[in-house]
Parts: structure tokens; sequence; C-alpha cells
């Protein structure tokens, strides 16, 4: 699968986010989009996702692609957990295909055992995260789209983390927004 | 020591209600505690004062429960069909405006005094459930709700993990109001349209007979019968918490640790 991202241009009001951005994101290949705050990030992964419409230029799923929308693990910008409950819920509720023993093999991999049966509002930032994560990852997807996925994470766990990441990825193409690409030379870096 | 000083501004309240019946010294104006506890107790030995308490809050529990149901089947399709909620807003607005009595007095005419307070709940508890229902689906957390069409999450899931815990809160508040109106509205249906063996009724014939004790007494019955409806309401929204939110158990409230 490739997704063409053709000449987006969206601003708001007078704020020109993006102007004529082009990237092709093929399979097997790894991104990550950096630049300042506010310079379109996340913009961009909310165009990609169909959230948001660009003012002008196309998205094309390319290839025979089976959705008229991308099927897509994504960790957004704040974590978007249900917070009255557990990791394993959380991860659960995304994939009725995904049963709690295998949300909790998951979840054992970035997060210790004592919190996976708390509510995630007792969670620390740093764990409420790395949920986010798990639950992206083990979504079957087309593709990874992470925005910003190691804010509150230390090197240990961003480290961790990165690794978990790559070895769920498979084949598809990842996109990952982020401000400090270090542990990311994987990826090909795009500025905007 | 919280309960100790409210046992003590109650006992406080009584011992002012006492010196009053006492000074003003006509128990058709003002019974005294003592009296209208006595006037209880008398009632409460006559086997038409269960018949008549449990009439009574079976037909307004009734009402609260078609209400309830009525309020939030057509509170969650006024948010899904725009249109049904633009059709159902005048209703509302009408029955939260119009007097109780008027409709009282309506249905006296169309069905009779059997169902009657029943009926009147119903249109009492139906839009206070109603916006509690359109305002808690509103009230859910919409980036949630992105979260939850980026992953296509099933109907059922979205209502389970993200509607119900914003619809809790909802009905925790609106719950309260709606017995609370509910024992009022019906009692007062009761009075108007005199179904016998009720504590409308029972109410009714105290007036008659000019027996303030047995007023206070009724209406000491009334405002139990609310609480306890009350509490147990109460008790079922907590165990349906318990079900659809099970990790609440732990210390949902807690705050968040960052």
């Amino acid at each position: 699968m490739t997704i063409d991202l053709e000449n987006i241009c969206k601003s708001y009001g007078d704020l020109k986010v993006l102007q004529d951005f082009n990237l092709e994101i093929e399979e097997d290949h790894s991104y990550v989009l950096t630049g300042p705050s506010g310079c379109g990030k996340t913009t961009l992964v909310r165009i990609l996702l169909s959230l948001e419409e660009s003012d002008s230029g196309k998205v094309h799923f390319m290839g025979d692609y089976k959705y008229p929308y991308l099927n897509a693990g994504v960790v957004f910008q704040e974590n978007r957990l249900c917070e009255a409950f557990t990791p394993v819920q959380n991860v659960v509720m995304v994939n009725r295909k995904n049963s709690a023993k295998v949300a909790r093999e998951e979840l054992l991999r970035l997060l210790p055992a004592d919190c996976l049966d708390k509510p995630v509002s007792q969670l620390s930032g740093g764990m409420k995260r790395r949920v986010a994560i798990v639950r992206a990852c083990c979504i079957p997807s087309d593709m990874l789209i992470l925005d910003e996925p190691f804010t509150g994470l230390d090197s240990e766990n961003r480290n961790k983390v990165i690794k978990y990441i790559r070895e769920k990825q498979g084949r598809n193409p990842l996109l990952i927004t982020a401000h400090d690409t270090d542990g990311l030379e994987f990826c090909r870096k795009i500025e905007l | 020591m919280k309960r100790l000083k409210k046992l003590g501004i109650a006992l406080c309240w009584l011992f002012l209600w006492q010196i009053a019946s006492i000074l003003i010294h006509n128990k058709i104006l003002l019974a005294g505690p003592i009296e209208s506890a006595t006037a209880l107790i008398n009632m409460a030995k006559t086997p038409d004062f269960a018949t008549s308490v449990v009439t009574s809050v079976l037909h307004i529990v009734a009402g609260i429960i078609l209400g309830g149901i009525i309020g939030i089947l057509l509170g969650a399709l006024s948010i899904k069909f725009k249109l049904l909620g633009d059709f159902v807003s005048p209703i509302v607005t009408v029955l939260k405006s119009v007097p109780v009595a008027s409709f009282v007095v309506l249905i006296l005419i169309w069905i009779g005094s059997d169902n009657l307070s029943t009926v009147i709940v119903t249109l009492v508890v139906f839009p206070i459930i109603y916006l509690a229902t359109t305002g808690g689906f509103s009230a859910a957390d919409s980036k949630l709700l992105e979260m939850a069409h980026v992953y296509r999450m099933p109907m059922g899931a979205k209502i389970r993990f993200i509607y119900i815990p914003a619809l809790i809160p909802s009905y925790l508040g609106a719950f309260s109001v709606a017995v609370g109106m509910g024992f009022k509205s019906g009692a007062a249906a009761e009075v108007i349209g005199q179904p016998l063996l009720t504590m409308g009724n029972g109410l009714y014939r105290s007036k008659i007979n000019l027996d303030t004790a047995e007023v206070f007494a009724w209406t000491f019955t009334i405002v139990l019968a609310s609480w306890v409806t009350e509490k147990l309401f109460f008790l079922l929204i907590y165990i349906l918490k318990r079900i659809f939110i099970p990790a609440s158990k732990s210390g949902e409230s807690g705050k968040e640790k960052q």
C-alpha cells in the first residue's frame, strides 16, 4: 500500500500551517515528521486520518486499498484513554478480536503487572502513554501513526517503546511526529 | 461527630416546633411533634395505612420507571436523530412549565383516578430524565469519540465505554430530583383525584377532619417513602455502575497522577 499526499494546503484563518506539502508513504518504510510547535505536524496527521479536510490537495490511497479511510493504529497527541477503565479494558475495547489475555501479555512488555488492573486515571502520565502505544500497536491495521508518542517517557522507557513499535510495525508504514528524533534514525526525517 | 451535630440541629428544630405548638395552643392551627408522632403511630396500626402506602408507592414508582424509560429512549434517539429532538423539544418545554394541577384535571377527565398518579409522575419525570440523557450524551468526551471513530469502535462499545460513564453522573442528579418531584406530584395528584386507599387520599381526609397532626403524619410518611425510594434508585445506579465500570470500585475518582 502507498499513500500519496499531494499538494496539501491547510490554513486556520490567516495562519498557513501547511503549504503544498507532498509525501509518498510506502510500505516497509518509517517516517518521522519534525519541526517546531505549530508547524502542522498534528494537522497533517488529522488530514491523513480524514479527521480534517485540507483546503486543497489530496490524499490518495494507492493500489488495491480495501477501505475508503485509513485503517491505522493511532497514538493521539493526548492519550485519549477511557480513564475509568483498566489498561487491559482500554486495549480490548477498540478491537473485539483482542482477548484480555493477549492485551495483558502485550501491556506487560511495557508496563509493570501491578498497574494493569487499576483504572487508567490512577496511572502516571508515562504509564498512560505506554497504554496508548500498546492500544495502537495491538489493533490489526495498515499503518501506525504516532503523534508525539514519547511525551512523558524517560530515556529507558523511550528505548523500550521504540523497540516495541519497530517489532509491531511489521511491514506496515510508520509515521511518527516528534521534536526529538533521538533513537529514530531508522526513520526518514521530514522537516515541516 | 458530624452525625451528632446533625442530630442536635434536628432535635433543636423539633424543640422549637413543640414550643411553637404550645404557645399557639391550637391543635388545628399547629399540632406539635409529639402529637404528630402519636398520630403516625395510631395511623400505622390501622390496616388501611399499609395498603395506602404500598398502593401509592407502587403507582409513583411505576410512574418514575415509565418516565425514566421513555426519557432515556427518547433522549438517546433525539441525539441520534436531530429531527426527533426538534420534534420532542416543545413537548418537553410544555411538560416542564405547565402546572401539575392542570395535568391532574385533564388526566382525571380522560382516564379517571385509578392510575392518575402513575400518569402524572410519568409526565413529571420524563422531561427530567430526557434532559439528563441528552445532556449526558452531549457531555461525552469529544476526543474519546474521535478516537472511537478512528478505531471504528462498534456502537455497543461506544455506549459502554464512553457514553455510560458520561451518563451516570447526569443520572445520579436527575433521578434524585425525579424521585422527589415524583412523590410530590404523585401525592398532589392523589389529593386532587381522590383514589381510595392512597397516601394522598389519607392526607385529604385529614384535611377535611381538620386533623393537623395527621396531616403532618401523612407528610412525614410521604417524605420517608420518597427518601427510601431515592436511596433504592441510587443503589440501582451504583450496581449498574459497578457492572459497567468495574474498575471504578478501586477508586476511579482518585485524582490523576502526572
